[in-house]
């Protein structure tokens, strides 16, 4: 299969401007999470708004799915509904009086039928966790809810690929961390996503590929440990070293660790340690993971099942669970990361129960059965309702 | 709910939508709420005496208050604005009009001025009438949503062209004015209002930069739009909410009183 984004040899220049892109190449394949890193000035920017054709690059070619972009009005739609692009600024994103006519605006243009629309676009707000938002105007939502709306509205066009542009720019941790989340729930139903960052720490945690930009070319794209175990690439280029990479290239040369491929996670990296440094047999039994799907598990089953297990450490996953843990006044542990720190939690012995919606009930276990392969260990996950305790 | 900027929030306070957003009789139709509104306008401007412009300003600000829950005070600051304009051009008009017999009259410098009954009634007319006029339109601000207006426009087919045009200018209000106040705030931070001059000089700046942002939010917009695959379209939500008899008669009813509270009282004169 082609891959889904191509750009060979493109190069732009603004109108009495220095060139901005000189030659890049890259290709993304399908389904993949992709970071484009680089400093201020790079060309990120220009970079991403030529994949869906609003800048026309002078030279080289870019193709989608195999086949070349064309600029005619017709293709540009194509083009446009297929590779849906979210504003670092979501102001200039949302241009209409209500969250639902700014969701809409994109179906309506693309003559979508009418009477589907309003189903599309409760479906596409529940999805970023903005029901009941519909009549509100957007200049009334904060930074995160206004970003989440925007998601919405490119989403409501069914793109296979999505790109944002700065996401976590103007958001809190929190409201980061749960972006975040729904990017990874967006890539898990198949969609390729490509967002621009400065994080470092962020793009060598969540993206499986990337691509570093300096003064408008390609530097290098690959996978986040080679990208910046290198520190040439990372001092050409205004970075700094992710601090988990970082603890652990220091570990490496002081013998501490033998180096065993990087780890990813704050998981990996202590489950390294552990397993070298921890003498005797593991304390006592590891500690299991229940999963509570909050769209079909009434509340008062959660509440029970609480008040039963008043030791497990409780975690909430997606806007949803979160907002139902605040509305039923369920403390929680941890609100980011969470399988990652329940696994944690496992690994000394503490149980822990994750709330979560239907989409990520998969995720706990797709994460913790990669855990399992990377550290043989194995940590029982059971499904609230499913017939366990 | 959470705002994300101290800017925002200020603004927040002085736009009359929120208001209109939040009260109390927020679910009853618009288009018969324009139709009270802009009835009671049309019966305040026709009429020939100042009763029933009054009768229709007290009615309208009890209506506002008691009914559609505005908070008095934010309701009387409110109508201090143009009533204060009103009774300067009244003064005006009571001293610079004449006809009619004269009620007082004076020599001030040199300058004979004299106050007649017929400068007397107009001057009366005109406070009357933007009192009237005035509470029946924030009776449209702080009951309607500027959104529903723009359903309403939409039934009485206005072009679309228009109605799109004024939803893009709504929309980048509320950002030109968290603009102007970033710029202003950091002008204030570094002097920019301290003395006469630096006013001028900042406020011309702040004038300019101003013009340019806009033109920057306009290309943005453009690509926003065609990101999105703009095609000349842009969607309403037509809120239906039909309206039970009682109310529809209930306006009619008050509409009636009006126009015969000015019929009855057309040739009435306090002076």
């Amino acid at each position: 299969m082609p891959p889904i984004l191509e750009f060979t040899n493109v190069h732009y220049a603004y109108p009495n401007c220095p060139s901005s892109l000189n030659g890049v190449n890259f290709s993304i394949e399908k389904g993949a999470k992709v970071a484009l890193v680089g400093p201020n000035g790079a060309g990120k920017t220009t970079l991403l708004l030529m994949c869906n054709g609003i800048l026309r690059p002078e030279n080289g070619e870019i193709r989608l799915s195999g086949s070349p972009l064309r600029y005619d009005s017709s293709s540009l739609r194509k083009t446009r509904k297929n590779v849906g692009l979210v504003f670092q600024n979501s102001d200039s994103q949302l241009f209409a009086p209500t969250v639902y006519q700014d969701v809409a605006f994109g179906p309506v243009n693309l003559g979508m039928d009418r009477e589907k629309i309003p189903h599309m676009v409760d479906e596409n707000l529940h999805a970023v966790g903005l029901e009941g938002y519909d009549k509100r105007p957007p200049h009334q939502l904060s930074g995160g809810e206004k970003k989440r709306a925007s998601i919405a509205g490119v989403l409501v066009m069914e793109p296979d690929v999505l790109i944002f542009d700065e996401p976590t720019s103007s958001l809190d941790p929190a409201g980061a961390a749960d972006l975040m989340e729904l990017l990874d729930d967006l890539n898990a139903q198949g969609k390729t996503i490509i967002i621009s960052t400065h994080d470092v720490e962020l793009a060598y945690n969540w993206a499986d590929n990337i691509i570093l930009m300096n003064k408008g070319v390609v530097i290098h794209q690959g996978a986040p440990d080679q990208v910046f175990n290198d520190p040439a690439l990372i001092t050409t280029t205004n970075l700094r070293t992710p601090a988990l990479l970082e603890i652990y290239t220091e570990l490496v040369a002081r013998n501490m660790l033998e180096n065993t491929g990087s780890p990813r996670s704050v998981l990996s990296l202590v489950n390294t340690l552990e397993q070298k440094f921890r003498q005797n047999p593991p304390v006592k039994k590891q500690g299991a993971i229940t999963v509570c799907n909050v769209d079909i598990i009434p509340t008062e089953k959660i509440r029970a099942w609480i008040a039963e297990n008043p030791d497990h450490r409780r975690g909430a996953m997606g806007t949803r669970a979160k907002k139902l843990a605040e509305q039923e006044t369920i403390t929680l542990d941890f609100t980011y990361g969470v399988i990652d720190k329940c696994l944690l939690r496992a690994l000394i012995g503490e149980s822990s129960l994750i709330l979560t919606t239907t989409g990520m009930v998969d995720r706990v276990q797709r994460r913790v059965l990669a855990f399992e392969e990377e550290s043989r260990i194995r940590v029982a996950v059971s499904l609230m309702g499913d017939g366990t305790p | 709910m959470e705002r994300c900027e101290t800017t925002r929030e200020q603004i927040m306070e002085l736009i009359l939508d929120e208001y209109a957003q939040k009260n109390a009789l927020i679910d009853v139709s618009s288009s018969i709420k324009l139709i009270t509104g802009i009835g009671a306008i049309l019966v305040c401007i026709s009429s020939t005496s100042p009763v029933a412009p009054l009768f229709i300003a007290a009615s309208m600000a009890f209506i506002t208050i008691m009914f559609a829950r505005i908070p008095a005070r934010l309701y009387l600051s409110l109508l201090m604005i143009p009533v204060s304009f009103a009774l300067f051009s009244s003064l005006i008009i009571l001293l610079m009009s004449g006809g009619g017999v004269p009620l007082f009259s004076a020599d001030i410098a040199g300058v004979p001025l004299s106050i007649t009954t017929d400068s007397a009634n107009l001057a009366l007319m005109v406070i009357t009438r933007t009192f009237g006029g005035m509470c029946s339109l924030y009776f449209i601000a702080l009951t309607t949503p500027i959104i529903e207006v723009f359903a309403v426009m939409q039934q009485c087919r206005l072009p679309r062209g228009l109605l799109d045009l004024s939803m893009l200018i709504y929309h980048f209000i509320f950002i030109l004015i968290g603009e102007a106040i970033t710029i202003h705030t950091a002008q204030v931070l570094r002097h920019g209002y301290d003395s006469f001059r630096n006013s001028l000089h900042s406020f011309a700046m702040l004038s300019a930069m101003l013009f340019i942002r806009a033109w920057q939010q306009g290309e943005e917009l453009i690509v926003a739009m065609d990101s999105r695959c703009y095609d000349g379209q842009l969607e309403l939500t037509i809120t239906g909410r039909r309206t039970g008899p009682r109310i529809v008669t209930a306006v009619f009813l008050y509409l009636g009183i009006c126009i015969w509270i000015a019929y009855a009282s057309a040739a009435t004169r306090i002076f």
